[in-house]
């Protein structure tokens, strides 16, 4: 967990700097930040708040980029279904991509020795909620002291940089390849589409592939 | 007015996709595909940022050699896929821009 808080910290601050940037005050930069939690779609809500979109088209953008989101739901939910619902759904507020790959990687281990784990949810709390204090923390720098950062440090680098460190170990098979292949190709080919449709064609694009490749090899 | 409605709406999407199979609907009762489908979720919504990232900095396509960003990005993923770790490809990727930039003002 440690090294990914050092990795989240820039871009919690570009996402933050990204807010005041969209026009947006303090107080809904950092409320943005505090009720939605997650980097990506802070990014994209404040990118389409900057170009004018009309307040539906942001939030199905922001759902479309979260739908990873449903799929790490579903992975966790048998591990903690022995949890009264207060505590899945703390649980799922807190959820991030990188607070899901450390759950499923403790629960995959335990799983293997055949250990029952049924107090894992206090080490997943404790680690969802050191990544929610220092995300808010990196956010609010961000609102703050973000119009002084120079451009020429080219910081919002680091962000495409944290998501190629989520990208490459999620790509395990020939299908997942494809699928990343063909949504990287559409979302460059459809970059002249309004309102960051391009992103929204190219994730439907891909899951589409990846689907279809499925289906084939197991014909 | 319309961006707070736009914060909520957003903070409620995000809250409600977490939420979907830990509060309130059971896995098992949903068809096959979709789980299917939800599995290619990551791979393709982060390759489709991260390719503009890397070749459309400027609003315009650039798959030059000389590229910082496309080649500060490869160097990134070779060190994602040999180090677990993404501190390692911030801070490579990041001391990767930075010096190619640094050498191609010298260049030019």
């Amino acid at each position: 967990m440690l090294p990914a808080l050092f990795g989240l910290m820039p871009f919690g601050f570009v996402a933050g700097v990204a807010a005041i940037a969209a026009g947006m005050s303090a107080a809904q930069g950092i409320a943005l930040s505090v009720f939605s939690f997650s980097g990506i779609a802070q990014l994209i809500s404040s990118q389409l708040i900057a170009a004018g979109s009309p307040v539906i088209v942001t939030v199905a953008a922001a759902f479309v980029v979260s739908l990873r989101l449903m799929m790490y739901s579903a992975a966790l939910a048998p591990h903690l279904a022995h949890l009264d619902w207060r505590w899945r759904a703390g649980l799922a507020f807190l959820m991030t991509d990188q607070s899901f790959a450390s759950a499923a990687h403790h629960y995959g281990e335990a799983q293997a020795q055949a250990r029952a784990q049924p107090n894992m949810h206090w080490h997943f709390l404790g680690a969802a909620l050191t990544l929610y204090v220092s995300w808010q923390v990196a956010v609010v720098i961000g609102v703050v002291a973000g119009a002084e950062v120079p451009p020429d440090w080219s910081l919002d680098f680091a962000v495409v940089l944290t998501f190629i460190a989520l990208l490459v170990p999620v790509i395990r098979t020939r299908a997942d390849l494809a699928a990343a292949v063909v949504a990287a190709a559409i979302a460059l080919a459809a970059s002249g589409l309004p309102y960051r449709l391009a992103l929204v064609t190219a994730s439907i694009g891909g899951i589409a592939v990846g689907l279809a490749i499925e289906a084939w090899r197991r014909r | 007015m319309s961006t707070w409605i736009a914060i909520a709406g957003v903070s409620l999407s995000t809250f409600l996709l977490r939420a979907s199979f830990l509060v309130f609907i059971d896995p098992h009762r949903f068809p096959g595909w979709f789980r299917q489908a939800l599995k290619f979720v990551p791979p393709s919504v982060l390759a489709a940022i991260v390719a503009p990232g890397l070749v459309m900095a400027g609003g315009t396509l650039d798959l030059s050699p000389l590229n910082p960003r496309l080649l500060a990005g490869l160097v990134a993923i070779g060190v994602t896929l040999r180090v677990r770790n993404p501190v390692a490809a911030v801070v490579v990727g990041m001391a990767a821009l930075w010096s190619l930039q640094w050498a191609l003002a010298r260049l030019a």
